[in-house]
Protein backbone atom coordinates (compact mmCIF):
# COMPACT_ATOMS: atom_id res chain seq x y z
CA UNK A 1 0.00 0.00 0.00
CA UNK A 2 1.11 3.37 -1.03
CA UNK A 3 2.30 5.32 1.71
CA UNK A 4 -0.77 7.86 2.33
CA UNK A 5 1.28 11.05 3.70
CA UNK A 6 3.42 10.92 0.85
CA UNK A 7 0.42 10.98 -1.51
CA UNK A 8 -0.67 13.64 0.18
CA UNK A 9 2.40 15.36 -0.13
CA UNK A 10 2.51 14.87 -3.70
CA UNK A 11 -0.78 15.85 -4.46
CA UNK A 12 -0.12 19.27 -2.42
CA UNK A 13 3.07 19.72 -4.81
CA UNK A 14 0.75 18.74 -7.87
CA UNK A 15 -1.90 21.44 -6.38
CA UNK A 16 1.04 23.95 -6.32
CA UNK A 17 2.42 23.62 -9.98
CA UNK A 18 -0.83 23.22 -11.25
CA UNK A 19 -0.80 19.75 -12.14
CA UNK A 20 -3.04 18.49 -9.88
CA UNK A 21 -6.65 16.19 -11.09
CA UNK A 22 -9.54 14.89 -10.07
CA UNK A 23 -8.24 11.27 -11.25
CA UNK A 24 -5.44 12.26 -8.51
CA UNK A 25 -7.49 12.89 -6.00
CA UNK A 26 -9.57 9.82 -6.57
CA UNK A 27 -6.51 7.87 -6.27
CA UNK A 28 -6.14 9.33 -3.39
CA UNK A 29 -9.73 8.70 -2.36
CA UNK A 30 -8.88 4.99 -3.00
CA UNK A 31 -5.84 4.83 -1.01
CA UNK A 32 -7.83 6.20 2.29
CA UNK A 33 -10.57 3.92 1.59
CA UNK A 34 -8.54 0.67 1.38
CA UNK A 35 -6.15 1.40 4.20
CA UNK A 36 -6.93 -1.40 6.28
CA UNK A 37 -7.22 0.14 10.23
CA UNK A 38 -4.12 -0.78 12.87
CA UNK A 39 -4.35 -2.95 15.48
CA UNK A 40 -3.79 -2.24 18.55
CA UNK A 41 -1.39 -4.39 20.90
CA UNK A 42 -2.41 -5.33 24.51
CA UNK A 43 -0.36 -5.91 27.65
CA UNK A 44 -1.52 -7.04 31.02
CA UNK A 45 0.29 -6.26 33.60
CA UNK A 46 -0.46 -7.85 37.22
CA UNK A 47 1.90 -5.70 39.65
CA UNK A 48 2.62 -6.67 43.03
CA UNK A 49 0.75 -3.44 44.65
CA UNK A 50 -1.29 -0.74 43.08
CA UNK A 51 1.53 1.59 42.59
CA UNK A 52 2.54 2.09 39.10
CA UNK A 53 6.44 1.22 40.14
CA UNK A 54 5.72 -1.77 42.07
CA UNK A 55 7.11 -4.69 40.53
CA UNK A 56 5.50 -6.66 37.89
CA UNK A 57 4.57 -10.24 38.90
CA UNK A 58 2.51 -11.48 36.33
CA UNK A 59 2.82 -10.53 32.09
CA UNK A 60 0.57 -11.22 29.22
CA UNK A 61 1.22 -9.70 25.74
CA UNK A 62 -0.35 -9.74 22.53
CA UNK A 63 1.21 -8.58 19.90
CA UNK A 64 0.24 -7.44 16.00
CA UNK A 65 -2.64 -9.92 16.26
CA UNK A 66 -1.34 -13.10 18.10
CA UNK A 67 -0.91 -13.84 21.99
CA UNK A 68 3.65 -13.71 22.48
CA UNK A 69 4.12 -17.59 23.20
CA UNK A 70 5.95 -18.06 25.15
CA UNK A 71 7.13 -15.42 27.39
CA UNK A 72 10.62 -15.20 28.58
CA UNK A 73 11.69 -16.02 31.95
CA UNK A 74 10.39 -13.34 34.50
CA UNK A 75 14.39 -11.89 34.81
CA UNK A 76 13.90 -11.50 31.42
CA UNK A 77 10.69 -9.28 30.99
CA UNK A 78 10.74 -6.20 28.88
CA UNK A 79 9.32 -4.33 31.69
CA UNK A 80 9.56 -4.49 35.40
CA UNK A 81 7.14 -2.05 36.32
CA UNK A 82 4.35 -0.64 35.11
CA UNK A 83 5.63 2.54 34.62
CA UNK A 84 8.50 1.54 32.38
CA UNK A 85 5.93 0.26 30.13
CA UNK A 86 4.30 3.63 30.59
CA UNK A 87 7.50 5.44 29.41
CA UNK A 88 8.06 2.82 26.24
CA UNK A 89 4.56 4.20 24.58
CA UNK A 90 2.04 1.76 26.50
CA UNK A 91 -1.45 3.50 27.48
CA UNK A 92 -3.51 2.44 30.38
CA UNK A 93 -6.76 1.26 29.85
CA UNK A 94 -7.52 -0.10 33.24
CA UNK A 95 -6.33 -0.16 36.29
CA UNK A 96 -6.90 -2.34 38.98
CA UNK A 97 -9.92 -3.00 40.49
CA UNK A 98 -9.72 -1.89 43.97
CA UNK A 99 -13.62 -2.97 45.09
CA UNK A 100 -11.84 -6.97 44.60
CA UNK A 101 -9.62 -6.28 47.39
CA UNK A 102 -11.41 -4.91 50.05
CA UNK A 103 -11.96 -8.43 51.95
CA UNK A 104 -9.34 -8.51 54.78
CA UNK A 105 -10.05 -12.42 54.86
CA UNK A 106 -9.27 -13.29 51.36
CA UNK A 107 -7.05 -12.55 48.72
CA UNK A 108 -8.59 -12.16 45.12
CA UNK A 109 -7.30 -13.15 41.81
CA UNK A 110 -3.79 -12.26 41.08
CA UNK A 111 -2.30 -9.25 42.67
CA UNK A 112 -3.25 -5.69 40.99
CA UNK A 113 -3.62 -6.04 37.40
CA UNK A 114 -3.29 -3.19 34.81
CA UNK A 115 -4.29 -3.41 31.26
CA UNK A 116 -1.90 -1.11 28.55
CA UNK A 117 -2.11 -0.97 24.78
CA UNK A 118 -0.10 0.66 21.90
CA UNK A 119 -0.83 0.75 18.08
CA UNK A 120 0.92 -2.44 17.00
CA UNK A 121 4.07 -1.69 14.98
CA UNK A 122 3.02 -3.75 11.94
CA UNK B 1 -16.11 -53.63 35.52
CA UNK B 2 -16.96 -53.36 38.33
CA UNK B 3 -15.90 -50.55 41.04
CA UNK B 4 -15.45 -51.17 44.41
CA UNK B 5 -14.60 -48.88 47.44
CA UNK B 6 -10.92 -50.29 48.30
CA UNK B 7 -9.07 -48.05 50.77
CA UNK B 8 -5.61 -48.73 51.80
CA UNK B 9 -3.85 -48.79 55.29
CA UNK B 10 0.38 -47.84 55.25
CA UNK B 11 2.87 -46.05 57.31
CA UNK B 12 2.91 -42.02 57.09
CA UNK B 13 6.35 -40.80 55.96
CA UNK B 14 6.00 -36.95 56.25
CA UNK B 15 6.96 -34.81 59.25
CA UNK B 16 5.54 -31.84 60.67
CA UNK B 17 7.84 -29.92 58.83
CA UNK B 18 6.64 -31.47 55.72
CA UNK B 19 3.02 -31.33 56.26
CA UNK B 20 3.44 -28.07 57.23
CA UNK B 21 5.89 -27.48 53.88
CA UNK B 22 2.45 -28.87 51.83
CA UNK B 23 -0.10 -26.55 53.54
CA UNK B 24 1.98 -23.56 52.67
CA UNK B 25 2.63 -24.19 49.19
CA UNK B 26 -0.42 -26.72 47.97
CA UNK B 27 1.92 -29.25 46.52
CA UNK B 28 4.71 -32.45 47.12
CA UNK B 29 6.66 -33.70 44.78
CA UNK B 30 8.60 -37.14 44.89
CA UNK B 31 11.24 -37.23 42.17
CA UNK B 32 11.57 -40.86 40.32
CA UNK B 33 10.11 -43.20 43.25
CA UNK B 34 8.56 -45.61 40.51
CA UNK B 35 10.75 -48.06 39.39
CA UNK B 36 12.01 -48.10 35.88
CA UNK B 37 10.39 -51.48 34.92
CA UNK B 38 7.29 -50.17 35.70
CA UNK B 39 7.49 -46.86 33.92
CA UNK B 40 8.26 -48.41 30.94
CA UNK B 41 5.24 -51.05 31.21
CA UNK B 42 2.98 -48.02 31.81
CA UNK B 43 3.96 -46.04 28.80
CA UNK B 44 3.28 -49.61 26.89
CA UNK B 45 0.21 -49.31 28.54
CA UNK B 46 -0.76 -45.69 27.60
CA UNK B 47 0.56 -46.61 24.06
CA UNK B 48 -2.01 -49.49 23.78
CA UNK B 49 -4.60 -47.35 25.19
CA UNK B 50 -4.27 -43.64 23.95
CA UNK B 51 -7.35 -42.32 25.38
CA UNK B 52 -7.80 -39.19 28.30
CA UNK B 53 -9.96 -41.45 30.70
CA UNK B 54 -7.72 -45.12 31.00
CA UNK B 55 -9.29 -46.21 34.21
CA UNK B 56 -8.92 -49.85 33.23
CA UNK B 57 -5.24 -49.48 34.08
CA UNK B 58 -6.64 -49.54 38.40
CA UNK B 59 -7.27 -53.10 37.54
CA UNK B 60 -3.90 -53.91 36.75
CA UNK B 61 -2.58 -55.32 39.91
CA UNK B 62 1.66 -54.11 38.82
CA UNK B 63 0.13 -50.81 38.09
CA UNK B 64 -1.97 -50.55 41.56
CA UNK B 65 1.10 -52.07 43.88
CA UNK B 66 3.75 -50.15 42.14
CA UNK B 67 2.60 -46.62 41.21
CA UNK B 68 -1.22 -46.06 43.18
CA UNK B 69 -0.15 -48.04 46.52
CA UNK B 70 3.71 -46.75 45.89
CA UNK B 71 5.38 -46.68 49.00
CA UNK B 72 6.66 -43.44 48.89
CA UNK B 73 3.37 -41.79 47.45
CA UNK B 74 1.43 -43.82 49.30
CA UNK B 75 3.05 -42.37 52.48
CA UNK B 76 2.74 -39.12 51.47
CA UNK B 77 -0.96 -39.52 51.00
CA UNK B 78 -1.71 -41.09 53.92
CA UNK B 79 0.43 -38.94 56.17
CA UNK B 80 -1.89 -36.06 54.62
CA UNK B 81 -5.70 -38.05 54.31
CA UNK B 82 -5.15 -40.32 57.47
CA UNK B 83 -5.40 -43.97 57.89
CA UNK B 84 -7.62 -46.19 55.51
CA UNK B 85 -7.73 -43.75 52.47
CA UNK B 86 -9.33 -44.83 49.36
CA UNK B 87 -7.92 -45.50 46.42
CA UNK B 88 -8.31 -43.80 43.13
CA UNK B 89 -11.71 -44.96 40.63
CA UNK B 90 -11.17 -42.46 38.05
CA UNK B 91 -7.48 -42.28 36.04
CA UNK B 92 -7.27 -39.04 33.90
CA UNK B 93 -4.04 -39.10 31.12
CA UNK B 94 -3.31 -35.57 29.89
CA UNK B 95 -1.43 -36.71 26.47
CA UNK B 96 -0.67 -34.56 24.01
CA UNK B 97 2.08 -33.57 21.47
CA UNK B 98 4.80 -31.22 21.11
CA UNK B 99 4.88 -28.56 20.41
CA UNK B 100 2.21 -26.47 21.83
CA UNK B 101 0.86 -23.26 23.60
CA UNK B 102 1.09 -23.67 27.39
CA UNK B 103 -2.88 -24.11 28.44
CA UNK B 104 -4.81 -21.58 30.84
CA UNK B 105 -3.85 -21.04 34.19
CA UNK B 106 -7.11 -23.03 35.63
CA UNK B 107 -8.08 -24.92 38.97
CA UNK B 108 -10.00 -27.89 38.36
CA UNK B 109 -13.73 -27.95 38.53
CA UNK B 110 -15.15 -28.55 42.13
CA UNK B 111 -12.43 -27.14 43.68
CA UNK B 112 -13.65 -24.89 46.77
CA UNK B 113 -11.52 -22.96 48.87
CA UNK B 114 -10.41 -23.38 52.88
CA UNK B 115 -8.67 -25.19 54.93
CA UNK B 116 -9.82 -28.87 54.49
CA UNK B 117 -8.14 -31.47 53.15
CA UNK B 118 -10.66 -34.27 52.33
CA UNK B 119 -8.82 -34.96 48.97
CA UNK B 120 -5.70 -35.11 47.09
CA UNK B 121 -5.28 -34.54 43.33
CA UNK B 122 -2.14 -36.56 42.14
CA UNK B 123 0.25 -36.79 39.09
CA UNK B 124 2.27 -39.12 38.03
CA UNK B 125 4.63 -39.35 35.62
CA UNK B 126 5.99 -42.46 33.67
CA UNK B 127 8.30 -40.42 31.53
CA UNK B 128 10.68 -38.20 31.76
CA UNK B 129 9.38 -34.34 31.48
CA UNK B 130 12.09 -31.88 31.03
CA UNK B 131 10.75 -28.10 30.66
CA UNK B 132 10.53 -28.36 26.97
CA UNK B 133 7.93 -30.72 27.16
CA UNK B 134 5.54 -28.75 29.43
CA UNK B 135 5.17 -30.17 32.40
CA UNK B 136 2.35 -28.94 34.72
CA UNK B 137 3.46 -25.75 35.97
CA UNK B 138 1.70 -24.94 39.59
CA UNK B 139 1.82 -21.59 41.76
CA UNK B 140 2.67 -22.26 44.99
CA UNK B 141 0.22 -21.18 47.38
CA UNK B 142 -2.50 -20.28 45.42
CA UNK B 143 -4.32 -22.65 47.02
CA UNK B 144 -5.37 -20.17 48.51
CA UNK B 145 -5.99 -17.51 46.56
CA UNK B 146 -9.34 -17.11 45.42
CA UNK B 147 -10.33 -16.63 41.91
CA UNK B 148 -13.06 -18.33 39.41
CA UNK B 149 -11.45 -20.20 37.03
CA UNK B 150 -13.35 -18.20 33.67
CA UNK B 151 -11.74 -15.28 35.31
CA UNK B 152 -7.74 -16.86 35.24
CA UNK B 153 -7.18 -17.48 31.17
CA UNK B 154 -5.75 -14.12 30.63
CA UNK B 155 -3.09 -14.96 32.90
CA UNK B 156 0.24 -16.73 31.46
CA UNK B 157 3.22 -15.54 33.15
CA UNK B 158 3.76 -15.25 36.26
CA UNK B 159 6.76 -15.03 38.93
CA UNK B 160 6.94 -17.71 41.21
CA UNK B 161 5.34 -20.50 39.54
CA UNK B 162 7.06 -24.03 39.35
CA UNK B 163 7.63 -26.22 36.23
CA UNK B 164 7.35 -29.99 37.44
CA UNK B 165 9.96 -30.80 34.91
CA UNK B 166 11.00 -34.19 36.74
CA UNK B 167 12.23 -37.47 35.66
CA UNK B 168 10.33 -40.83 34.81
CA UNK B 169 8.59 -41.89 37.69
CA UNK B 170 7.94 -39.13 39.90
CA UNK B 171 4.54 -38.31 41.78
CA UNK B 172 3.48 -35.33 42.81
CA UNK B 173 0.56 -34.40 45.90
CA UNK B 174 -1.43 -31.31 44.89
CA UNK B 175 -4.05 -29.52 46.93
CA UNK B 176 -7.32 -30.11 44.36
CA UNK B 177 -7.57 -25.93 44.23
CA UNK B 178 -3.62 -25.46 43.41
CA UNK B 179 -3.45 -23.00 40.24
CA UNK B 180 -1.86 -25.20 37.63
CA UNK B 181 -1.46 -25.43 33.66
CA UNK B 182 0.60 -27.98 31.30
CA UNK B 183 3.65 -25.70 30.57
CA UNK B 184 4.67 -25.08 27.02
CA UNK B 185 6.01 -27.75 24.80
CA UNK B 186 8.96 -26.09 22.80
CA UNK B 187 10.34 -29.45 21.86
CA UNK B 188 9.82 -30.10 17.98
CA UNK B 189 8.03 -33.82 18.42
CA UNK B 190 7.21 -35.80 21.32
CA UNK B 191 3.98 -37.18 23.19
CA UNK B 192 3.96 -36.86 26.95
CA UNK B 193 1.40 -38.72 29.24
CA UNK B 194 0.53 -37.56 32.80
CA UNK B 195 -1.49 -39.41 35.04
CA UNK B 196 -3.84 -37.46 37.37
CA UNK B 197 -6.12 -39.44 40.03
CA UNK B 198 -7.44 -38.41 43.15
CA UNK B 199 -7.47 -40.28 46.63
CA UNK B 200 -10.05 -39.13 49.51
CA UNK B 201 -9.98 -39.06 53.24
CA UNK B 202 -12.32 -42.05 55.16
CA UNK B 203 -11.14 -40.84 58.47
CA UNK B 204 -11.03 -37.76 61.21
CA UNK B 205 -8.17 -35.45 60.66
CA UNK B 206 -5.47 -36.01 63.35
CA UNK B 207 -1.74 -35.44 63.93
CA UNK B 208 -0.77 -38.91 63.41
CA UNK B 209 1.97 -38.63 60.83
CA UNK B 210 5.84 -38.58 61.93
CA UNK B 211 6.10 -36.24 64.84
CA UNK B 212 9.72 -34.25 65.26
CA UNK B 213 10.06 -34.01 69.17
CA UNK B 214 11.48 -30.55 68.72
CA UNK B 215 8.95 -29.07 66.71
CA UNK B 216 7.86 -25.58 67.57
CA UNK B 217 4.88 -24.28 66.32
CA UNK B 218 5.58 -21.32 68.10
CA UNK B 219 8.48 -21.03 65.75
CA UNK B 220 7.61 -23.26 62.84
CA UNK B 221 7.79 -21.42 59.25
CA UNK B 222 4.26 -20.95 57.12
CA UNK B 223 5.74 -18.24 54.60
CA UNK B 224 4.91 -19.40 51.30
CA UNK B 225 8.50 -20.62 49.71
CA UNK B 226 8.83 -19.04 46.42
CA UNK B 227 7.21 -15.32 45.58
CA UNK B 228 4.00 -14.49 47.88
CA UNK B 229 0.78 -13.13 45.74
CA UNK B 230 -1.12 -13.16 48.73
CA UNK B 231 -1.52 -9.99 51.37
CA UNK B 232 1.57 -9.94 54.01
CA UNK B 233 0.87 -12.80 56.15
CA UNK B 234 -2.39 -13.84 54.67
CA UNK B 235 -0.49 -16.92 53.50
CA UNK B 236 1.10 -17.50 56.65
CA UNK B 237 -2.58 -17.56 58.47
CA UNK B 238 -4.24 -20.28 55.78
CA UNK B 239 -1.73 -22.42 55.97
CA UNK B 240 -1.39 -22.35 59.48
CA UNK B 241 -5.33 -23.01 59.47
CA UNK B 242 -4.86 -26.04 56.98
CA UNK B 243 -2.36 -27.55 59.57
CA UNK B 244 -4.43 -27.11 62.16
CA UNK B 245 -7.22 -28.64 60.52
CA UNK B 246 -5.11 -31.26 59.58
CA UNK B 247 -4.21 -31.90 63.00
CA UNK B 248 -7.83 -32.02 63.99
CA UNK B 249 -7.37 -28.94 66.20
CA UNK B 250 -9.61 -26.48 64.22
CA UNK B 251 -11.82 -25.54 66.47
CA UNK B 252 -8.56 -24.06 68.68
CA UNK B 253 -7.32 -22.12 66.13
CA UNK B 254 -7.16 -18.60 65.99
CA UNK B 255 -5.16 -15.71 64.44
CA UNK B 256 -4.99 -12.31 66.54
CA UNK B 257 -3.19 -10.38 63.64
CA UNK B 258 -0.44 -7.95 64.79
CA UNK B 259 3.13 -9.05 65.03
CA UNK B 260 2.82 -12.32 66.99
CA UNK B 261 1.95 -15.98 65.30
CA UNK B 262 1.78 -17.01 62.82
CA UNK B 263 3.18 -14.09 61.01
CA UNK B 264 6.70 -13.79 59.27
CA UNK B 265 9.93 -15.42 60.36
CA UNK B 266 12.77 -12.63 60.18
CA UNK B 267 15.36 -13.07 58.20
CA UNK B 268 17.63 -12.03 60.54
CA UNK B 269 18.72 -14.57 62.73
CA UNK B 270 22.16 -13.95 63.77
CA UNK B 271 22.11 -13.47 67.39
CA UNK B 272 20.85 -15.99 69.74
CA UNK B 273 19.24 -12.78 71.15
CA UNK B 274 17.39 -12.27 68.27
CA UNK B 275 16.16 -15.70 67.40
CA UNK B 276 15.02 -15.82 71.44
CA UNK B 277 13.15 -12.36 70.65
CA UNK B 278 11.58 -13.75 67.68
CA UNK B 279 10.49 -16.61 69.48
CA UNK B 280 8.85 -14.41 71.89
CA UNK B 281 7.24 -12.62 69.70
CA UNK B 282 6.31 -15.52 67.80
CA UNK B 283 4.81 -17.21 70.63
CA UNK B 284 1.87 -14.21 71.07
CA UNK B 285 -1.31 -15.18 69.43
CA UNK B 286 -0.40 -18.84 69.96
CA UNK B 287 -3.72 -21.07 70.89
CA UNK B 288 -3.03 -21.72 74.54
CA UNK B 289 -0.37 -18.66 74.92
CA UNK B 290 -1.43 -15.92 77.64
CA UNK B 291 -2.32 -13.92 74.82
CA UNK B 292 -4.84 -16.09 73.64
CA UNK B 293 -8.12 -14.55 73.61
CA UNK B 294 -10.37 -17.78 72.75
CA UNK B 295 -8.31 -20.57 74.37
CA UNK B 296 -7.33 -19.09 76.99
CA UNK B 297 -8.33 -22.33 79.49
CA UNK B 298 -7.72 -24.45 76.74
CA UNK B 299 -4.53 -27.25 77.10
CA UNK B 300 -1.62 -26.47 75.45
CA UNK B 301 -1.37 -28.38 72.40
CA UNK B 302 1.76 -28.53 71.24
Amino acid sequence: MKDLRQMVRQCIDELREGRLTEERLRELEDAVGAERPRRWDLLYLQAAKTSEVSDVVGMRMIRDGEVVYPLPPPEEWPYKTVLEAINDGWRVVKFPELSLLMDEGRTYGLSCEFILERRATA
Amino acid sequence: MTLTKRTYSCAPTMTDDDVIWFCRNGYWILEGVVPDEINRRAMDYLDDHPISEPSEILEEDWFVENVICNPAAAGAVRSLLGDNFTLPVLMSNHRGTAPRHPQDWHRDGGSRYGPEVNYLQVFYYPQDVPPEMGPTELLPGSHFLYQREKHMAHYDAIKGSVLTAAPAGSIFLTSYNIWHRRGARTAPTGIRNLLKYNYWRTEDPKRDWIQEPDFDIEFADFVVDTLRHSELMRDCVDAAEMYFWLCGKSEEFQYLGGQGWPGDIPENKATPEAIERTRYRHRYGVPGDMTDRGNKRAARIW
